[in-house]
């Protein structure tokens, strides 16, 4: 969860809290001061859109997944759902999003241990034997900076997935290298990094019921040290 | 003792305050889902705005060197990072009739069409690989209330709204599938209801 919208999140609460304590408590039944109709209604529309926008927010972080440092919500785009849960499901997946059937969505902008991915470091990412995303149509792991955006790189590769070729280690594992230099020898599944911070995508579409039932975790991203 | 405290005037204050909270809650996708349209409308993904009711196709140079998107395009359509599917997107206004969505014979590729419902954000319908197969078909996408004869050999698909937000994703195989992913992108058409019945 990005904290740029945490910390907004927090602000707008704090904000509407003090203008809550301000008019109602300490103006209105404290120290009566004279009120008039208009600033009720504007204060009112105003503090009422932001505890909106912070009840998303909690509401979003309360339904999320988080698993590995990786972040998905289920039932996305479910004509079922109920306002709140559609508001909360537009605040981390700001977009026309798929269902859970058609396609799941994973994103991660630390690694296992909590800390910011960033292109100073090498990371590794390990799927053993039979423990890539199990799904009836394709997986893939795209790498984006921290504003979203594509990474240039001098092999032109953007994403690692089941059409990649991935070279598989003697057990059947699969490690995926998560770096801004070409890790020698191990160039078939280097996914190349910024030298800056950066984020991760992992599709999974029409998923297996493993990860459809909540049974599938995503490996970590793990520092080498 | 006499009391100052304002009731009327909390009661005002606190009346507007449930109103706007439920107001913005109810609204926030359909907000969200307005970017996307004036997006798509005014801008689309560099090939020119994209017309009611027709789709545009991303480019293939847009897919093969996604790091110099053209100026032209919407940045709504180039941010986020997608290197799997070919992205078809259009703007449905069912007004003045329902429309017909074509699709071609995918030979078992990867595809989906996506309709979602602008006012919520959910989606009502797909037409794909996992929900009708890759053969080639033909869908009536009607609005609510619509309920004339449904033209042969099409089946029917139901939008609660007038408005819909259609996005279609073919899967790219390699580097050299792009142009194969492409010609079958620009398979997927809208087209009136009467070039179907004059079949």
């Amino acid at each position: 969860m990005s904290r740029t919208t945490t910390y907004l999140a927090i602000l707008v609460g704090i904000v509407c809290a003090w203008f809550i304590i301000n008019s109602i408590l300490i103006n209105s039944i404290l120290f009566p001061h004279p009120r008039n109709l208009r600033s009720d209604v504007v204060q009112g529309f105003l503090i009422g859109g932001g505890l909106a926008f912070v009840t998303a927010q909690i509401y979003a972080r309360i339904k999320a997944t988080k698993v590995n440092g990786w972040i998905t919500m289920f039932g996305l785009g479910d004509p079922g759902n109920g306002m709140l849960l559609r508001a909360a499901h537009a605040q981390l997946f700001p977009g026309p999003v798929n269902v859970p059937q058609e396609a799941m969505y994973w994103w991660t902008n630390t690694d296992g241990a909590g800390h910011a991915l960033s292109g100073a470091h090498d990371y590794v990412m390990h799927f053993p034997a039979g423990g890539l995303p199990p799904n009836e149509a394709f997986w893939s792991i795209t790498m984006g900076d921290a504003s979203n955006h594509f990474v240039a790189n001098p092999i032109d590769r953007y994403s690692l997935s089941d059409r990649s070729g991935l070279a598989r280690d003697p057990d059947g594992s699969v490690d995926i290298r998560i770096q801004n230099a070409a890790p020698a020898g191990r160039e078939s599944n280097w996914l190349p990094a910024p030298t800056g911070k950066f984020i991760l995508w992992l599709r999974v579409y029409i998923p297996g019921e493993a990860i459809l039932r909540g049974d599938y975790t995503v490996p970590p991203v793990v520092e080498v040290k | 003792m006499t009391t100052n405290i304002e009731y009327g005037h909390l009661l005002v204050f606190g009346s507007v305050m449930v109103a706007a909270w439920s107001l913005v809650i109810y609204l926030w996708p359909r907000l969200l889902l307005s970017v996307y349209k004036r997006a798509l409308l005014a801008k689309g993904f560099g090939g020119g705005p994209i017309p009611v009711n027709t789709l545009q196709t991303e480019s293939q140079a847009l897919f093969a060197d996604p790091l110099h998107p053209p100026a032209s395009a919407s940045s709504l359509a180039t941010t986020g990072v997608n290197r799997d599917t070919l992205l078809t997107a259009g703007w449905l206004d069912l007004r003045k009739g329902p429309l017909v969505l074509h699709v071609p014979d995918m030979a078992g590729r990867y595809y989906s069409v996506q309709f979602t419902d602008p006012s919520k954000n959910t989606v009502f319908a797909y037409v794909g690989k996992r929900t009708t197969g890759t053969q080639a078909g033909d869908y009536l996408i009607t609005g609510p209330g619509w309920n004339e004869a449904v033209p042969d050999g099409v089946k029917r698909i139901t939008s609660p709204n007038n408005g819909v937000l259609l996005i279609a994703r073919v899967l790219v195989e390699s580097d050299a599938d792009l142009s194969t992913a492409y010609a079958l992108s620009q398979q997927i058409q809208l087209l009136k209801v009467e070039s179907i019945a004059q079949r």
